[in-house]
């Protein structure tokens, strides 16, 4: 369960950048996009460690690629299906976890050097760490820019909304300023 | 030729097994929800149209797929439903028009009147603009100023009196790019799709 602080693949590993800038303008989507990550994580690290002494050294990045790409797609397929309006919100970014580095990483380092056991818990561990990192991003960006989390109002009537926050720019600050605090906070327990 | 075929073989067999396997689950999977998402789809097509086509009690297709020219040597195809009261009778027609916009494509559900002489709106099927500026597209105060516009060329400004019901559009500030692009998406489509239909006697 490293991937929750020790490992945490956007804080520490600064795994995944792009959906951790793209999709944390608001919390609803972030939730969707990390739940989406560990649904992709935990399946692709299932069949990576079960088929793990079958494959080919050379072969094996297509592998996993192919795995992803499957589990990838039952994702984007899942949320089209029932949760269309979320789906149309990460529009792209849903299929472009197949690029996700953390989980072909967790593939290459864990999954298929370990059983299922050990596996789906690093899967669980670095999916929850992915997930809640880009909650708390969104959680920030949404309250300054709109006074609402997760579409509920947070903020007395009398806070003007910082729109720059739900912009590109407002990720940047946003992960920028939690990064500094973590160096921070790590830098003091060393 | 057989040691070449056996060593490929032997090198790729999971990998074909595999290709096999996830092609039957995602086939498999794709089958069941299929049904499901064309019913979102068209339930968010009649649901846009429905609010500019309030009279309408049901779409029904009447061409299945017009070639529309979208800009750049692009051809779409493009279903046009006519919108039909309690009565049977002809109240408009919806179609779906996209082109590019400043971040992303944005494809738009646009409502005429029955005889294609009157807009009766865009409602936002897709797009992925600016927020804060570009996404001001869906607000009623930049979309109420083509209900009733007429249903040939549109001009965009950057002044003007949004009450005011005319082939004039007061571009959202800040977002001339998204603005341009949905006057444009308008232009094209509307002319185009009116030929169309002329073309096969609809109207």
């Amino acid at each position: 369960m490293a991937g929750l602080w020790q490992e945490n693949p956007v804080l520490r590993l600064l795994l995944g950048m792009c959906p951790t800038l793209a999709v944390t303008a608001a919390v609803k989507p972030a939730l969707t996009m990390g739940l989406s990550v560990i649904f992709v994580l935990v399946c692709s690290n299932i069949v990576v460690s079960l088929m793990r002494n079958l494959l080919k050294s050379h072969l094996r990045i297509l592998m996993f690629t192919l795995t992803i790409a499957t589990f990838v797609t039952i994702a984007d397929l899942f949320l089209k299906a029932f949760v269309p309006d979320m789906s149309e919100t990460l529009g792209p970014y849903i299929p472009l976890i197949i690029v996700n580095c953390i989980i072909i990483c967790r593939a290459e380092a864990c999954a298929s050097k370990n059983g299922v056991f050990i596996s789906v818990i690093d899967a669980v561990g670095m999916g929850l760490g992915f997930t809640i990192t880009l909650c708390v991003l969104a959680g920030v960006r949404e309250l300054l820019a709109t006074g609402k989390i997760a579409e509920q109002v947070v903020m007395p009537q009398a806070f003007v909304p910082w729109a720059a926050m739900g912009l590109p720019v407002g990720a940047f600050i946003t992960l920028g300023l939690i990064l500094a605090l973590v160096n921070q906070v790590t830098k003091k327990q060393a | 030729m057989h040691r070449q075929a056996r060593y490929f073989l032997e090198e790729s067999w999971l990998l074909l097994i595999a290709t096999i396997l996830f092609g039957v689950l995602l086939a498999s999977l794709d089958a069941a929800w299929r049904p499901r998402i064309i019913h979102n789809e068209i339930a968010k097509f009649n649901r846009l149209a429905g609010a500019m086509l309030s009279e309408a009690a049901e779409f029904r297709t009447q061409v299945e797929a017009l070639p529309v020219e979208s800009g750049k040597g692009k051809t779409i195809a493009t279903e046009i439903k006519k919108g039909v009261d309690a009565n049977g009778r002809t109240v408009g027609w919806a179609f779906i028009a996209e082109g590019p916009g400043f971040a992303d494509k944005i494809r738009l559900v646009v409502a005429v009147d029955a005889a294609f002489e009157e807009l009766r709106g865009f409602g936002v099927l897709f797009s992925n603009e600016t927020p804060g500026f570009g996404d001001k597209m869906k607000t009623d105060d930049f979309r109420n100023q083509f209900v009733g516009a007429p249903a040939s060329d549109l001009e965009l400004g950057k002044t003007g009196d949004r009450s005011v019901i005319d082939d004039h559009i007061v571009a959202i500030t800040g977002a001339t790019v998204t603005s341009e692009a949905v006057v444009d998406v308008l232009n094209r489509f509307v002319g185009q799709v009116r030929a169309g239909m002329k073309e096969k006697g609809l109207i």
